[in-house]
C-alpha cells in the first residue's frame, strides 16, 4: 500500500475535482505505525501496529462542512471517498468562500531526535522494561509492576485548494511504570511516567528514583487513612496544576465553545481573573512537547499562546472559523484525532509558567491543607466553570509540616474562585510536564501535554 | 434483528493468506460505514460521512517453555503485500513475548448467524435518512422554546460487519450497528446567569431508540432548568440513590477488570465464594443481551456467549476469562474475550487484542420498585443524578466525581437541585472494608439499559459527600 506521499499528486488531482463542485476543499491523508511493550510478572507484551492509513476530506457547500474519507492510501479508495464528498455536497454553484482565512501555508518538518526508537531493537525495549520492573519490584511490599514502552510515528500531509501544502513526521515516545502493592485483598498502586516529540532519549528519564518514589508511594497507600473532606488550602504538584490549566481553564478558552456561547470565559476576555503571578500557556511549538505539532489540520504552523498573562485573560485558541468570528487569527490548534476524525479547536501543551515561590515556602503559607500528586484525570465544564481533577494520592499538611499520606482524591469547586484564591505559584525548578490524552467531550482522543510547577489555592476535597 | 451473515469478508480474506501457517492464530475483521451529524445550536454544523474503515488484527499463539508466545498486529492494510507485513510483525512480535498458558485451542466451528439483537435493521437500511430523523426528533422539543435551547452535540453511527476466522476452522460473521449520542442542552434564565444552566448527555447503543428521544428532550430540558438554579450541594455523610446512568459509569471497569483474568492472574481477584457485596447483589455478564454494546454470537475471540453468573446474592461466583487468561488459570474461557475496554475506547476493535472484558453487566432487579418508591422509602438523603465523569480506578476500585447535577431528598421526594462538590467511594474491596457493593441498603425493580449495564437505582449507605 502506498503511504501518504506517494499519493501527493493523486491527492491534488482529487482535490481539484472536488473544487469544480465546492469553493474550498482540503483533504488530511495519514500514516501511522506504533509499537507497544508492557512487562509484569506474568505477560510480556510486545505489539506492533504496522499500518493505520487513510485519508478524509473536506469540502465547503450549501450545507456547511462535509465530509468524506476512507481507510487505505489506494487509488480507488481515495476516488470513492473523494467522489461521495462530491455527491453529499449539493452544490448549485454560487456557494459564499467559507468562513475565515484559508491557510497558504506550504512547509514540511520532521522530529529531531537524539534516538530513534527505530533504531532500538525490540529486545532492547523488553530488557529496558525488565530493567524498570526490578526497580520497581526491589521495593519491600511491591507484588507485581507494569512498565509500558510505547513508541508511534504519525504522518500527516495536509492539502487545499487555496495551496497550502504541509507535510509533517511527528515521533512520539512515552514510557510509565505502575507499581502494585497488594496485601490481603487490598490493591494499592502509584505511578511514573515521561513522554513527548522525540525517541529513546525520553525513555532515560524514567530513573531509579522516580520509580522508588512511586513505588514506595504505592506500599505506603495499602494503610493509609481515609483522605481528607472539605473545603480547604490545596497545593497541586506539577500533574495536578497542567491538568487544571487544560481541564478547567484551557476547554472553556477554546474558542468554538465561545461560538457556541457555551464557555463562562467568553465574558470575561480581557478582564484579571487571577493574581499576578499567574499566566497560563498552550504551546504547540514547545520543544518535545507530548502535544507538540509542527502544522495544525488546517495547514497552519503551531504556535504559542499565551491565554492569562501576569493575572489577565488575553486570548483564546481558535481556528479559522472562530478565529474570523471574533476577528483574530488562527492560532494553530485545529486538530484532528486522527484522519477519520472531524476537526475540534484542541489543545496542544498546556501549562501554568513557573513563579518565584520556593515549594518550601508554599507548604508553610498554607498551613493546613492537602498536596495533592500523581494526577490521573479531569474533566472539564466549559459553560458551568466547575472542575473535577483526580488524583492517586496526596499528603496531608499540618502545622506547615508535611504528614503523612493519602489515597485518591477529588478535587472540585469553580474554577473562578479557584484563580482568585491562588496564592503562590513555584519556581522552575519545580516545572514538569506530563504526556496524557485529551478528549473533546468523551470522545475523539489525542495527545496533549500538561504541565506546570506546584500551584496553591483552595478548593473542595474529597474521595474518588 | 437476528445477526445475520455479513456480506464483508475481511478476516475471510486474510484468513486465505495464513491458511498454512502453525496456528494457533485467528483474524478479527471490521468493515465499518460511518456517519455523523454535528450540531451548533439547533442547526447542523457538518455532515460526515461515508468514512470507510477496514482493518483487521491478527493474533498467533505458539508454545514456549512451558507457556505460549503470543503475536498480536493490527492494520488497516489489506493489501497482499500488507497482510503479509501484518504477519510478519506478529510473528516477530511474538518470539518476545511470554504468557503463562499452557495446551491453548482456539474454539472450532460457530454458527454462521446467531439469534442476537445486535444491529438497529433501520439505521443498517438506510443509514442517512435515519440519522436525519434522529437529529430531527432530538431537537423537535426544543421547537419554539425560549426557557432551554439545545446547545452542541452529534450523532455518530457506524454500521460494522464483524468476521472472524481462526486456525480451527471456525469462520462466522454478524453485522453490528453502534451510536453515540453527545448532546447538551442550556437553559436560558438560570438564577445565576449564563454558565450555569447546562445538562450534557453522552449516550451510548446499539440502536436509535425513536419512541423515547421527544421525552428524554423534555427531561433534559428540566434538568437544565435545574442545573442553573442548583443550591451548592452541602457537605456530610449520607444516605446516596445512584441511578443507572452513574452506575453504568463505575461497574463495568471496576468488576470487569477486578473479576477478569487479568486481574486473577496477578493475584488481584476475590477468592472465588467470598462475601464481595450484600445479599441483596446479583450480578451477570450477558453477551446475549438484545441490544447491549457488545451482544453477539460470539465474543471477539469466537467463544459462544451466554449469560453467565458473576455475583449471587453478593457471593463472588464465576470470574470473566478469555481463552488465554482461562488456560492460565487451568479453566476454559467463559466468552470474555473483549477487544475494548469498559472506559474510553474507539468505536472500531479490529486494533486491540483481546482481553478479559464484560459485555453486558446485568444488576438483577430487586424489592426497592420504582425510582419514586426508592425515593420514598429512603425518606432523606441525595439523589445523583449525574457526575463529571466517575473515572473509575480498576485496581483499586475507587470512584467518585463532581457532582454535575444531584437533588436532595427531603421527606421522600425530590426537592432543592444540587450541584458540585464530589461524592464517592470504593466499588469492591478488600475483606472487612466498606465498599459500594456492601452499602446497598436497596435494589431498586425498573432496570435500565445505559451502554454496558442494564441496572435499576441502588441506594447505598454513608458515602462520603464532599460539598460546597
Amino acid at each position: 500500500m502506498p503511504g501518504v506521499v506517494e499519493v501527493d499528486d493523486l491527492l491534488a488531482r482529487l482535490l481539484h475535482r472536488i473544487e469544480r463542485h465546492a469553493p474550498y476543499a482540503e483533504v488530511m491523508a495519514e500514516e501511522t505505525t506504533s509499537h507497544l511493550v508492557r512487562y509484569d510478572r506474568s505477560a510480556t507484551v510486545v505489539e506492533p501496529s504496522p499500518g493505520f492509513r487513510g485519508a478524509m476530506f473536506r469540502a465547503w457547500g450549501p450545507k456547511g462542512w462535509t465530509e468524506a474519507g476512507a481507510s487505505g492510501l489506494e487509488a480507488d479508495s481515495l476516488t470513492t471517498a473523494a467522489d461521495s464528498l462530491i455527491q453529499h455536497l449539493g452544490f448549485a454553484g454560487g456557494a459564499p468562500d467559507p468562513p475565515g482565512e484559508s491557510s497558504t501555508q506550504r512547509g514540511e518538518a520532521s522530529t529531531k531526535t537524539q534516538q530513534p526508537m527505530g533504531e532500538v531493537p525490540v529486545s532492547e525495549r523488553v530488557a529496558l522494561a525488565q530493567t524498570w520492573f526490578a526497580w520497581a519490584t526491589e521495593v519491600k511490599g511491591i507484588r507485581n509492576a507494569y512498565a509500558t514502552i510505547q513508541s508511534r510515528t504519525d504522518i500527516r500531509l495536509f492539502l487545499s485548494t487555496a495551496g497550502a501544502r504541509t507535510l509533517q513526521t511527528i515521533d512520539r515516545t512515552r514510557g510509565a511504570v505502575a507499581a502494585l502493592a497488594i496485601e490481603n485483598g487490598k490493591v494499592e498502586y502509584d505511578f511514573t511516567g515521561r513522554g513527548g516529540m522525540g525517541g529513546a532519549e525520553i525513555l532515560a528519564e524514567i530513573t531509579p528514583e522516580r520509580v522508588s518514589r512511586a513505588a514506595h508511594a504505592a506500599v505506603e497507600l495499602l494503610q493509609a487513612p481515609s483522605p481528607p473532606v472539605g473545603r480547604m488550602k490545596v497545593l497541586l504538584d506539577p500533574s495536578a496544576s497542567g491538568t487544571f490549566a487544560h481541564e478547567s481553564f484551557g476547554h472553556g478558552a477554546e474558542a468554538d465553545q465561545m461560538l457556541r456561547d457555551r464557555s463562562y470565559l467568553k465574558p470575561l476576555f480581557g478582564k484579571v481573573l487571577g493574581p499576578e503571578s499567574l499566566t497560563l500557556v498552550d504551546d504547540g511549538s514547545l520543544p518535545g512537547g507530548w502535544g507538540s505539532i509542527f502544522f495544525d489540520d488546517e495547514g497552519h504552523p503551531s504556535g504559542r499562546t499565551v491565554l492569562v498573562d501576569h493575572g489577565k485573560f488575553i486570548e483564546a485558541l481558535h481556528d479559522r472559523e472562530t478565529a474570523a468570528a471574533l476577528h483574530r487569527r488562527a492560532t494553530g490548534n485545529t486538530r484532528r484525532a486522527d484522519f477519520l476524525s472531524r476537526p475540534f479547536v484542541r489543545m496542544t501543551n498546556t501549562f501554568v509558567e513557573p513563579g518565584a515561590m520556593h515549594l518550601e515556602e508554599m507548604v508553610r503559607e498554607m498551613r493546613d491543607g492537602v498536596i495533592l500528586e500523581s494526577c490521573t484525570s479531569g474533566i472539564e465544564d466549559p459553560l458551568g466553570g466547575n472542575m473535577q481533577i483526580k488524583v492517586k494520592k496526596g499528603h496531608l499538611v499540618r502545622g506547615g509540616e508535611i504528614g503523612p499520606i493519602r489515597p485518591s482524591m477529588a478535587l472540585s469547586g469553580r474554577v473562578l474562585e479557584f484563580l482568585t484564591a491562588i496564592r503562590g505559584v513555584s519556581r522552575k525548578e519545580d516545572f514538569e510536564m506530563s504526556p496524557g490524552y485529551c478528549g473533546k467531550g468523551h470522545t475523539d482522543l489525542l495527545p496533549t501535554g500538561t504541565g506546570g510547577p506546584y500551584l496553591l489555592s483552595e478548593a473542595i476535597v474529597g474521595p474518588a | 434483528m437476528t445477526a445475520p451473515f455479513s456480506s464483508a469478508e475481511t478476516a475471510f480474506r486474510v484468513a486465505d493468506r495464513v491458511r498454512r501457517a502453525p496456528g494457533p492464530w485467528d483474524v478479527y475483521g471490521e468493515a465499518i460505514r460511518r456517519f455523523e451529524i454535528h450540531i451548533n445550536g439547533d442547526q447542523v454544523e457538518m455532515t460526515r460521512g461515508p468514512i470507510q474503515l477496514e482493518g483487521y488484527g491478527y493474533r498467533v499463539i505458539a508454545p514456549h517453555n512451558g507457556g505460549v508466545r503470543v503475536g498480536f498486529a493490527g492494520s488497516t492494510d489489506v493489501s497482499t503485500a500488507g497482510v503479509a507485513r501484518t504477519i510478519e510483525e506478529a510473528t516477530i512480535a511474538s518470539r518476545f513475548s511470554s504468557f503463562p498458558a499452557k495446551d491453548v485451542s482456539l474454539p472450532g466451528s460457530l454458527p454462521s448467524s446467531g439469534t442476537v439483537l445486535s444491529a438497529d435493521p433501520e439505521l443498517w437500511a438506510r443509514p442517512e435518512a435515519s440519522i436525519e430523523r434522529f437529529v430531527s426528533e432530538v431537537l423537535a422539543p426544543f421547537d419554539g422554546r425560549k426557557d432551554v435551547r439545545p446547545s452542541f452535540g452529534s450523532l455518530r453511527v457506524a454500521l460494522i460487519d464483524v468476521t472472524f476466522a481462526n486456525s480451527s476452522g471456525a469462520k462466522a460473521s454478524f453485522q453490528r450497528t453502534s451510536a453515540e449520542l453527545e448532546f447538551a442542552v442550556r437553559s436560558t434564565a438560570g438564577p445565576e446567569g449564563p454558565g450555569s444552566g447546562e445538562y450534557w448527555v453522552n449516550q451510548r447503543s446499539c440502536c436509535l431508540d425513536h419512541r423515547a428521544i421527544a421525552s428524554q428532550g423534555l427531561e433534559w430540558s428540566r434538568k437544565a432548568r435545574d442545573a442553573g438554579s442548583a443550591s451548592p450541594t452541602p457537605p456530610g455523610v449520607r444516605q446516596v440513590l445512584l441511578p443507572p446512568e452513574v452506575l453504568s459509569e463505575i461497574l463495568p471497569a471496576t468488576l470487569g477488570f477486578r473479576l477478569g483474568g487479568q486481574a486473577a492472574l496477578r493475584g488481584m481477584m476475590p477468592p472465588k465464594g467470598s462475601a464481595v457485596g450484600g445479599a441483596n447483589i446479583d450480578l451477570w455478564d450477558d453477551g446475549l443481551y438484545p441490544y447491549g454494546l457488545a451482544s453477539a454470537p460470539w465474543d471477539d475471540e469466537g467463544v459462544l456467549h451466554a449469560k453467565r453468573p458473576l455475583i449471587q446474592s453478593g457471593e463472588f461466583r464465576e470470574p470473566i476469562y478469555d481463552v488465554l487468561h482461562g488456560r492460565a488459570l487451568s479453566d476454559q474461557s467463559t466468552g470474555g474475550g473483549r477487544r475494548d475496554t469498559a472506559t474510553l475506547s474507539p468505536w472500531f476493535h479490529f486494533m486491540i487484542r483481546p482481553n478479559p472484558g464484560p459485555s453486558t453487566m446485568v444488576l438483577g432487579p430487586g424489592d426497592g420498585g420504582s425510582d419514586q418508591e426508592m425515593i420514598e422509602a429512603l425518606g432523606e438523603g441525595l439523589w445523583v443524578d449525574q457526575l463529571g465523569y466517575s473515572f473509575p480506578d480498576p485496581v483499586s476500585g475507587a470512584f467518585g466525581g463532581e457532582i454535575r447535577l444531584g437533588y436532595l431528598v427531603k421527606d421522600g421526594k425530590l426537592s432543592t437541585p444540587v450541584r458540585g462538590g464530589t461524592v464517592g467511594g470504593v466499588a469492591l474491596a478488600a475483606p472487612g472494608e466498606p465498599s459500594l457493593l456492601r452499602s446497598v441498603s436497596a435494589v431498586g425493580g425498573r432496570p435500565t439499559l445505559v451502554g454496558q449495564l442494564s441496572a435499576p437505582a441502588l441506594s447505598v449507605g454513608s458515602l462520603s459527600v464532599a460539598g460546597a
